[in-house]
């Protein structure tokens, strides 16, 4: 059945009264509250020595692991949400040093990334690289912030000195109150480790005799270094990703863990799956819903193939 | 991109606009006539249907203009305030973790306690950043090595963050303080002189410099035109910075006397202030905040701005007529019928 004439034009003058509503909804309807979830964070970045060896592949390019915890960290600010809260700390020797406690992302992306950018192995204080002890620090140092930030902690899991079997650092606190997520950087197979002294020279490499290839308490007892069976392998001097020492720890601490992620969203995802989120109003702009409503409805109204001239619409 | 000197945030959306045209091509509202010649030619009516057609158009691109998110950039512009620009070295090493010396009362190693120096030196640092609106602050974390962490910034929340995390944990290793101030000087260098710049140093130990590390700091300090505050956090029982005549025999060598002439020498605006309380500490941050109020230039921000708004009116204005056109032919047509 046809629309008459006068239909016709009847109801397109409503449609554009309509439309001259949602136009005026653009204008004046008011912001609504809405809530999403942001997570507070402390990265925490390894500055050890083995984090400057060469051997992560990206973008068919092969940087150090240093140089990919940076960027990764980069990213992951540009990925979260406006709202969200990051701090920066560094590892070296058996803690974790607080740079700077976590701030708003947006409103300080430009300091933080500078930040970023200043973080380098020299700065580190001494040469060992105990991990657990350090991820303890930063667990207790992330326990004194408010709100509680969940602990990232990107590390290649390289122990120096390696840690014995069983006489391995424990958590002293309750593991669980803190959630947090190990990043594993590094590539599988062993390498030499660049060496650089405490000014950040250049000095070759680690040497086969110049590192500890056993734990201190082992290495001093003759008894429990027999009960190994004597046969200590003797590649700390070498550096690769430490998966199962990461997936250790992880299980230790109650934390999740991601092995050399390529996008930040895989950490992100982790994050909102285990950690703690606040949710934060942020208050919602409607009009572009309705100016996009008012134009599809125009654009009907002026199609060259309106449809209610052939009478497929009925009155 | 840039269009009408906006940026648009959805530029994609702006492919939409050929849909303007539509208006153009459209009969959908004329009524069937036997045969076209029959219609008079009436030029007010042409007239009167090309400003239809027109304002629909505009209505159209108002509309998809507006989807496109148009805004104007943040932009940056200088006002002219009063303040500083501050520069904080907080000695990070492991001595600033005890509590003050008190005469008459052992040192004592209180980590992670609220009397460490460490504590009370970020307590008052808080209260002078956050009195100061119009100052920049950067930030240089040092012990043995010296890092520029926090470049000169307005940005309050970061530096008060920087502070806060400066009392967590113990302290680092040693002190160096001559890698520390040359760090703090160079964070100045290449930046337009906006006015008087400050370098602020809390320690609670001299050090006696190589010759080297003093021609370039006095080099340095000269060029760059600084001002040297240093809130020496005493950790010698009733020493004083000062010569004086009932002065004890092993005093006279001390390195914090060695650093305190050194800095003397250095013909910059310098003061020292012995810090051996709460109250003293609190002081000298009054102190300073009371002489640093000269004029400077400050960095502005304005925040990126929506411009959406003139083409929803744009949009409501045109619709308006469009709409009141339609009503009245409407009502035209059915007067006809009747």
């Amino acid at each position: 059945m046809r629309l008459s004439y006068q239909s016709r034009i009847t109801a397109s003058a409503l449609l554009m009264l309509l439309v001259l509503f949602l136009i005026m909804s653009a204008l004046w309807f008011p912001r609504t509250d809405r809530t999403i979830k942001v997570m507070d964070l402390l990265f925490v970045l390894d500055i050890t020595q083995s984090m400057d060896v060469v051997d992560v592949e990206k973008d068919s390019d092969t940087i150090s692991r240093l140089t990919w915890a940076k960027d990764y960290t980069r990213q992951t600010l540009q990925t979260l949400p406006c709202g969200s809260h990051v701090g920066l700390a560094v590892f070296s020797e058996s803690r974790s040093l607080i740079l700077m406690n976590p701030v708003e992302v947006c409103d300080s992306y430009h300091d933080l990334t500078q930040m970023i950018d200043k973080i380098n192995g020299p700065m580190a204080w001494a040469l060992s690289s105990e991990i657990s002890k350090a991820a303890f620090t930063a667990i207790d140092q992330a326990k004194l912030m408010k709100p509680k930030p969940s602990v990232v902690f990107i590390t290649d899991g390289h122990e120096s000195p390696p840690l014995h079997k069983t006489l391995y650092p424990k958590y002293k606190g309750s593991a669980g109150q803190v959630s947090g997520v190990f990043v594993g950087v590094g590539g599988d197979k062993l390498v030499p480790i660049p060496k650089h002294d405490l000014d950040g020279n250049d000095v070759g490499f680690w040497q086969e005799n110049e590192v500890l290839h056993q734990d201190v308490y082992a290495a001093s007892r003759g008894d429990v270094s027999e009960e190994l069976g004597g046969g200590v392998s003797r590649t700390e001097h070498l550096s690769s990703l430490k998966q199962s020492h990461i997936k250790q720890l992880a299980t230790m601490l109650d934390f999740e863990y991601v092995i050399s992620p390529s996008k930040p969203t895989s950490l992100i995802n982790t994050l909102e799956q285990n950690s703690e989120h606040r949710d934060q109003n942020v208050s919602y702009d409607w009009s572009l819903w309705f100016a996009a409503i008012a134009l599809f409805i125009l654009v009907l109204l002026y199609s060259p193939y309106n449809r209610s001239r052939d009478g497929s619409v009925s009155d | 991109m840039t269009l009408l000197g906006l940026q648009w945030a959805s530029p994609m959306m702006l492919l939409l606009l050929p849909l303007i045209l539509l208006p153009w091509f459209t009969h959908n509202q004329d009524k069937i006539v036997a045969w076209s010649h029959f219609v008079p030619i009436d030029p007010l009516s042409n007239v009167i249907g090309s400003t239809l057609k027109v304002l629909a158009s505009l209505v159209l691109s108002c509309l998809i203009l507006s989807l496109a998110e148009p805004y104007i950039p943040e932009k940056k512009i200088e006002r002219v305030g009063s303040g500083a620009e501050v520069i904080v070295l907080v000695d990070r090493s492991r001595s600033m973790d005890d509590a003050f010396a008190i005469k008459g009362q052992l040192l004592m190693r209180s980590v992670g306690k609220s009397d460490s120096k460490r504590r009370v030196a970020k307590k008052y640092l808080l209260e002078f950043v956050n009195k100061r609106p119009d100052d920049r602050f950067g930030f240089v974390l040092f012990s043995d090595q010296a890092l520029d962490l926090l470049p000169l910034t307005y940005n309050k929340a970061t530096i008060n963050a920087t502070i806060n995390a400066s009392a967590l944990g113990k302290g680092l290793s040693e002190t160096n303080i001559a890698n520390a101030l040359i760090k703090a000087a160079e964070m100045y260098e290449g930046q337009t002189y906006r006015g008087s710049r400050i370098v602020l140093l809390v320690s609670d130990g001299g050090q006696e410099f190589d010759e080297e590390a003093k021609r370039q700091i006095t080099a340095l300090y000269k060029r760059e035109n600084l001002s040297l505050y240093w809130l020496y956090m005493r950790s010698v029982t009733g020493m004083t910075l000062e010569e004086s005549a009932n002065d004890n025999q092993r005093w006279t060598t001390t390195p914090e006397r060695k650093l305190h002439r050194f800095f003397k020498s250095l013909e910059i605006p310098y003061r020292a202030f012995e810090i051996e309380s709460l109250k003293s500490f609190s002081e000298a941050i009054d102190e300073i905040d009371k002489q640093e109020y000269q004029t400077l230039i400050v960095e502005q921000t304005l925040p990126r701005e929506q411009k959406m708004i003139p083409f929803f009116w744009g949009a409501l204005l045109a619709m308006l007529l469009l709409v009141m056109a339609q009503f009245y032919t409407a009502w035209g047509v059915r007067k006809a019928h009747e």
